[in-house]
């Protein structure tokens, strides 16, 4: 096969696969044959808006990526900073979830591959999937602390008998001391901080006496709102369980009196 | 690791008996979230599975919506899509069959999906049996094992007008 014929039957194969139809007065879809994982293929649309003319994805892509993620995620941390940097490495522009990028001076081919690309690495933010499998954090920390303090001195899930028969306020653990109990939560994500905190502040409204920590699975996922409002009410923080494990004995046994065994 | 099931197990999770309460539409309270609307439901099979209903639907176009059946396996976070019910508003593609087709679609899970190492539900087939969010609906709760009421449907009833 010639060059020529090479590049002709090159050309031929790209355009054919690229066309556009027209969907009412100024208005196409665009059909290119770049997909998510799913088999979808990316939504485009040429329209004319105002005087010019640009592509859009009506909304599709974002509201794509909340079939698999929480759409809240894409508002925070890498998934955040990888969709900004994608819509300003390539000029386009978000409308409250739709994304449009103008086209100048008719280059409708060079708006269309920079829109492309965008979308791409817009929709690779899936790959950052959450964790898919429930740890064994909660297991750990209980397991670790039955392995470090007399059985006698820990009570799990517990709940004050006086003030909340119906358990709604427990407590994850607590460690039974000389120097009174320690309260200790071991949180996962932003709701259990959230349940937390609720519930060291009704302890402080019943007057309880009582020592607090918090132990994060990764506390550099927690909304960094929330983490502020837990740290005013917890008294002592751990930002991971497997690097701190030695301190927080020596803290747990401290706090409660207790002589290292 | 990623849950994988067979075919077989998805027929069954897809056909287990499914109740849902008769308000079920009335108490729906879709959100508006950055260019779609969205609820989600968690019902629980009669054989003791959770499940998950998500639907979306376009601010921008009402021929693009999604009305998704997952699977929660006990001791995991993870949601499996059984099923998806597509709008019109893209092209499909299946990867391992290599047809394209642009109309609404109807995802199902496949185990030859998964073996492939693709989303679980790729694969899909075109269909006419609905044309908006509210039929497709219709659609999964039929083809689904759901029991439900239909009284009273309208669009203002589902906040999706």
């Amino acid at each position: 096969m010639s060059v020529e014929a090479i590049t002709k039957a090159f050309r031929q194969t790209v355009c054919e696969q690229v066309r556009i139809e027209s969907e009412g007065a100024n208005r196409f879809r665009v059909f290119t044959p770049f997909m998510f994982n799913d088999g979808d293929h990316l939504a485009i649309v040429l329209k004319k808006e105002g005087k010019g003319w640009l592509l859009s994805d009506e909304g599709h892509t974002l509201m794509h990526l909340t079939y698999e993620l929480d759409e809240r995620d894409l508002r925070e941390g890498g998934r955040q900073k990888i969709i900004s940097n994608a819509l300003s490495a390539f000029t386009v522009e978000e409308r409250d979830g739709e994304l449009v990028i103008g086209i100048e001076d008719s280059r409708y081919g060079d708006a269309l591959y920079s829109f492309i690309q965008a979308l791409m690495k817009i929709s690779d933010v899936s790959y950052l999937s959450r964790e898919r499998v429930r740890t064994t954090f909660f297991e750990d920390v209980k397991t670790f602390i039955e392995e470090n303090i007399p059985g006698d001195k820990i009570r799990t899930s517990w709940s004050d008998p006086e003030h909340d028969p119906d358990g709604k306020y427990p407590v994850d653990f607590v460690i039974e001391g000389t120097k009174g109990p320690v309260f200790i939560y071991a949180m996962t994500n932003d709701d259990r901080v959230k349940e937390a905190m609720i519930n060291l502040l009704m302890f402080e409204k019943w007057g309880l006496k009582f020592h607090s920590i918090g132990i994060f699975e990764n506390q550099e996922e927690i909304n960094r709102k929330n983490l502020a409002r837990f740290s005013d009410v917890c008294e002592k923080l751990f930002s991971s369980f497997p690097s701190n494990r030695d301190r927080l004995l020596k803290y747990i046994r401290e706090t409660a009196g207790m002589a290292a065994a | 690791m990623a849950v994988q099931l067979t075919d077989t197990e998805i027929g069954a999770l897809i056909h287990e008996t499914k109740i849902l309460p008769e308000d079920f539409r009335v108490r729906i309270r879709p959100r508006t979230k950055r260019g779609h609307k969205e609820f989600e439901y968690e019902v629980d099979g009669q054989d003791g599975h959770a499940f998950l209903l998500k639907f979306r639907q376009n601010e921008l176009n009402t021929l693009d919506f999604s009305v998704i059946l997952l699977y929660i396996p006990k001791g995991s976070n993870q949601h499996f899509r059984l099923r998806r019910y597509n709008g019109k508003s893209h092209e499909h593609t299946n990867k391992i069959e290599g047809d394209t087709f642009f109309g609404f679609h109807i995802h199902t899970a496949t185990e030859r999906y998964q073996q492939q190492g693709l989303d679980e539900d790729a694969y899909a087939v075109q269909t006419d049996r609905y044309a908006d969010f509210i039929s497709a609906t219709d659609c999964l709760l039929k083809d689904c094992g759901f029991a439900i009421s239909n009284k009273n449907r309208s669009l203002a009833l589902w906040g999706m007008n």
